[in-house]
């Protein structure tokens, strides 16, 4: 069975490919370094257009009145400007009424761009460019430590990484917050107070990564405009213990808060990279395995989420849960416990 | 490796591919009859980590062949040789799918009530999300379609309006305003064009469009204004769907090879066997089918070989339980669980689940709020159903759904149940049925496999149909009236078996009774009321009810009225759910 899989891996080669919905312009050449916020490509999605009708103007069918365009499409055109009709005067015309680009004719309708707002494609990941798709996007290479979260707010933010707090457990408190954290990312284990999250948008913080969030602060969290990722989900699950440590070990590092939408189609994930230098190039995660005896693992579900242990069995279809349910699983040995059995489902990788 | 034959076929291996598991079926000729045999499944590998559904599908077979004994797989990986020789292959195969996104729509009609109804119908019938849409009602100006387009990059844009001798000039308009969005997007981004408008136009429709982008053409859904016809234009949407699918999801094209054609979206299969059971009942109430997946559910009614299907990608159990919770208050969650658990609780477990959506619950209270959820999901699902069932179906009480005859229900959340009575509860508690019906249950998730292989071998749907493959799990008479006063006599029943009289039932309100009756055996019973109820035979009528079919839970009557109320003490909510659930279990 092909196993879902979570990355927490100190020292890793991440890529990214960064590709725009439709043909634009990529903004970055190879071989250049980009910050997570930089714009490495824009394309025009966000353009206002106003529809200018030359049958209806110059009281011509279409067929007539579509001859007597002037104007093609691309070329720009000012406030005013004939772009249909005869010249001279006393002939009807059709002028435009604000300037723009001629973006599309069809039959004797003219298509007038009034507006270009350009969408711009971020980088979200810091790191060099070693591949361009010209028109479409870039591929992003980063040499990192690299934690992967499982909800995360859309936003994006770099900052230094600080630990509040020493344990996985700790909970946020806004007595815990200060102008001394200003810029920074704050790592903490759980989070249950609304206070928290709206001092630390006042001072601000550039980012925050919770093992959990209670979902009644799901709404505050979408709309605070610093990242944040969570590593368990909601509730009040711990932070898990290699998460943790990963960012325990880079308290005080730059570390970029990509806390984009997970989507499970693509494989999107929000994530925590903290980037790192001279350490040559080290292999990339491995894409994809099946569960086996000796695997590490880690509880997605049930009152032992954010458990991490080794598998130390695989057991049938017939193993039954205390739910009632029966489905294939897992014997799963974790420090200080006894072995306890999972659904497979409810298991994911840790790579 | 032989091209199947429908008329030889004798066993057939069906795949399904849906979000969250990939299965694979095995059906054989066991003594002349078709047979359910065996069933694999995998999790679906469509997305992350591995972006190839076929390594699900290899899964779902290598596990069908540990469970059969005969070999489907090759050395070669996805190859299954249809020889049938030995134990080996299958004669014929057939795949349903409804893993992968909904296509992005764009729906465009002349009137809001009319046309883009009926485009929006058309839609809704696969798993499509429309994204925009656009009447002559629309008061925006036509530049906000445009850049609306622009902005949401649709997979498909399906254009109606006019009837066959109707409106031309408006139909063009806003085919031009579509021709300059196009011409917008880049041409490798440009959504696909399905026109199911006026027939007359098609030329011009071609000359402005057919340059622009990958252009279809379907019989007008709108032939006359009273007519809807969406029967050739969802064929057409069928197979524009995989086409974009196909594009988007590696080793879909693969898979749809391999099954020489045979692939249909699950919900049509569903549509399929419910339509076909509609026309073998011997009444004028219809059949219900709902599939209650992960990432979506499926609504398909039918009426006298009428159907209706709708598909809501946005209510799942799944990945798609955020669509359930926006629209869904709390206490509407809380009312179906027994145990005393916190809202934070019950929150915080809804939020986690979409976010590692293949996840069993892991305790009876996890499980609890997963059947509650489901109840929900299924709840509005119908609620939204309701106004797509023919007006001239017999509805006893406003806001209620029709009289059904039968109600087949699918998906691992119901079926999987641990026990066969929180099957029950939950379909009762969700669709809340009225009248007398049948409510079977589709344990090993069949349906979609019998409706795309009726196109191969129609006997094997009928076969495995009337097999025990799907679950009588009851006959159930819901009697509705304006009567809310719990424990007041309501009906008295008395059963006929083998023209013996037995003991005469008395019902009361407000509960749930069970009459045994074993399962497939047919009684004839006498139903009296004793308040102005209807079970379908006329508000406070009594009669003879003929040829009434036992289920595991015998006959249900289910007279806690409708809409179910739920006490929102805790204490008093436990005690009630405890004694429904006990009513069945002592049946």
């Amino acid at each position: 069975m092909i196993a879902p899989v979570s990355y927490i891996q100190p020292l890793t080669t991440l890529r990214r490919q960064r590709v725009l919905p439709v043909e634009g312009q990529v903004l970055v050449k190879l071989g250049e370094t980009v910050h997570s916020s930089n714009p490495v490509a824009r394309a025009s999605l966000e353009s206002r257009h106003l529809i200018l009708d030359a049958a209806r103007a110059l009281g011509l069918p279409s067929e007539r009145a579509k001859k007597l365009i002037q104007r093609s499409v691309g070329e720009q055109v000012e406030a005013g400007g004939i772009i249909a009709g005869r010249r001279g005067a006393g002939a009807r015309q059709l002028r435009a009424p604000a300037s723009g680009q001629i973006a599309a004719i069809s039959e004797s309708q003219i298509l007038l761009q009034v507006s270009d707002e350009s969408s711009l494609l971020q980088a979200r990941v810091p790191g060099l460019v070693i591949d361009i798709d010209p028109g479409r996007g870039v591929t992003i290479e980063c040499v990192c430590a690299w934690a992967q979260g499982l909800w995360g707010n859309g936003r994006l933010g770099d900052g230094i990484l600080h630990l509040v707090g020493d344990k996985p457990e700790q909970t946020l408190t806004a007595d815990q917050i200060d102008m001394s954290l200003r810029g920074a990312v704050l790592v903490a284990g759980i989070c249950e107070h609304r206070q928290a999250l709206e001092l630390a948008a006042q001072v601000p913080i550039r980012g925050l990564v919770l093992g959990s969030l209670t979902t009644r602060l799901l709404p505050v969290a979408l709309k605070q405009a610093y990242p944040i990722v969570l590593t368990e989900g909601f509730g009040n699950t711990p932070m898990n213990a290699d998460a943790f440590k990963l960012l325990s070990n880079h308290n005080g590092d730059q570390a970029t808060i990509n806390a984009q939408l997970s989507n499970p189609l693509n494989g999107d994930r929000p994530e925590v990279i903290v980037p790192i230098r001279d350490s040559g190039k080290p292999p990339q995660a491995i894409p994809m395995q099946s569960f086996r005896v000796g695997q590490v693992v880690r509880v997605m579900a049930g009152s032992d989420r954010g458990l991490i242990g080794e598998i130390t069995s695989l057991l049938p279809p017939s193993t039954f849960y205390p739910s009632g349910l029966h489905a294939p699983g897992a014997s799963v040995r974790s420090q200080g416990r006894d072995e306890v059995e999972y659904p497979l489902a409810n298991l994911e990788l840790l790579g | 490796m032989t091209k199947s034959n429908p008329s030889q076929s004798r066993s057939l291996i069906s795949i399904e591919v849906g979000s969250a598991n990939t299965r694979a079926l095995f059906f054989d000729a066991v003594e002349s009859r078709y047979r359910f045999l065996a069933a694999g499944e995998a999790p679906s590998t469509i997305g992350a980590p591995a972006f190839d559904l076929n390594l699900g599908v290899l899964e779902a077979l290598d596990q069908l062949q540990e469970f059969t004994g005969r070999t489907f797989l090759t050395d070669r990986g996805l190859l299954i040789s249809r020889d049938n020789e030995d134990g080996v292959g299958a004669n014929a195969v057939c795949t349903t799918f409804s893993g992968g996104p909904p296509l992005k729509v764009v729906t465009v009609g002349l009137l809001g009530e009319v046309s883009l109804e009926s485009v929006n119908n058309l839609v809704h019938s696969s798993y499509c999300q429309v994204v925009e849409s656009l009447s002559l009602n629309d008061r925006r100006r036509p530049e906000s379609f445009i850049d609306a387009i622009c902005q949401t990059l649709p997979d498909l844009v399906v254009v109606a309006g006019g009837t066959n001798r109707g409106a031309s000039r408006s139909v063009v308009r806003l085919a031009n305003y579509l021709a300059l969005a196009l011409n917008l997007i880049p041409e490798k981004q440009r959504p696909q064009v399905l026109f199911v408008g006026n027939e007359n136009l098609q030329e011009e429709i071609d000359n402005l469009l057919g340059a622009l982008t990958k252009l279809y053409h379907s019989p007008n859904i709108r032939p006359n204004l009273d007519q809807e016809s969406l029967g050739p234009a969802t064929q057409a949407l069928t197979s524009i769907y995989f086409d974009i699918q196909s594009r988007k999801l590696h080793g879909l094209q693969e898979l749809r090879e391999f099954s020489e054609g045979q692939m249909l979206p699950a919900a049509s299969a569903l549509g399929r066997v419910v339509r076909f059971l509609s026309t073998v009942i011997d009444s004028p109430k219809g059949v219900l089918g709902i599939d209650l997946g992960a990432s979506n559910t499926s609504i398909a009614s039918a009426f006298a070989g009428e159907l209706q299907l709708r598909v809501f990608p946005e209510l799942g159990v799944g990945g798609s339980l955020p669509g359930m919770i926006a629209e869904t208050h709390l206490p509407q969650i809380m009312r179906w669980l027994p145990y005393d658990l916190s809202d934070d609780f019950v929150l915080d477990y809804l939020h986690n689940k979409p976010l590692f959506a293949r996840s069993l619950p892991a305790s009876p209270e996890e499980l609890a709020i997963e059947q509650a959820a489901a109840r929900q999901v299924m709840r509005l699902a119908i609620g939204k159903s309701l106004p797509l069932f023919p007006p001239d179906a017999i509805y006893p009480l406003p806001g209620t759904v029709p009289w059904f005859d039968r109600i087949l229900v699918s998906g691992s959340a119901v079926a999987r149940a641990p026990r066969l009575e929180q099957s029950l509860l939950m379909i009762l508690d969700a669709i809340q049925p009225v009248g007398i019906a049948t409510v079977i249950l589709d344990q090993n998730n069949l349906v979609n496999a019998v409706g795309a292989s009726a196109e191969i071998d129609p006997l094997l749907a009928v076969h495995v149909l009337e097999s025990n493959s799907f679950i009588n799990l009851a006959t159930v008479i819901s009697p509705v009236g304006n009567t809310r006063s719990n424990g007041n006599p309501l009906l008295r029943i008395q059963v006929v078996r083998d023209g013996e009289k037995e003991g005469v039932v008395e019902i009361r309100e407000g509960g749930i009774t069970t009459i045994p009756l074993p399962m497939g055996r047919v009684a004839d019973i006498y139903v009296q009321p004793l308040q102005n109820v209807n079970i379908g035979l006329g508000s406070g009528r009594g009669g003879w009810v003929r040829r009434v079919v036992g289920g595991v839970f015998g006959l249900v009557i289910d007279a806690r009225g409708r809409p179910i109320q739920v006490p929102t003490s805790l204490t008093r909510r436990q005690e009630i759910l405890q004694t429904w659930q006990d009513a069945l279990i002592g049946g």
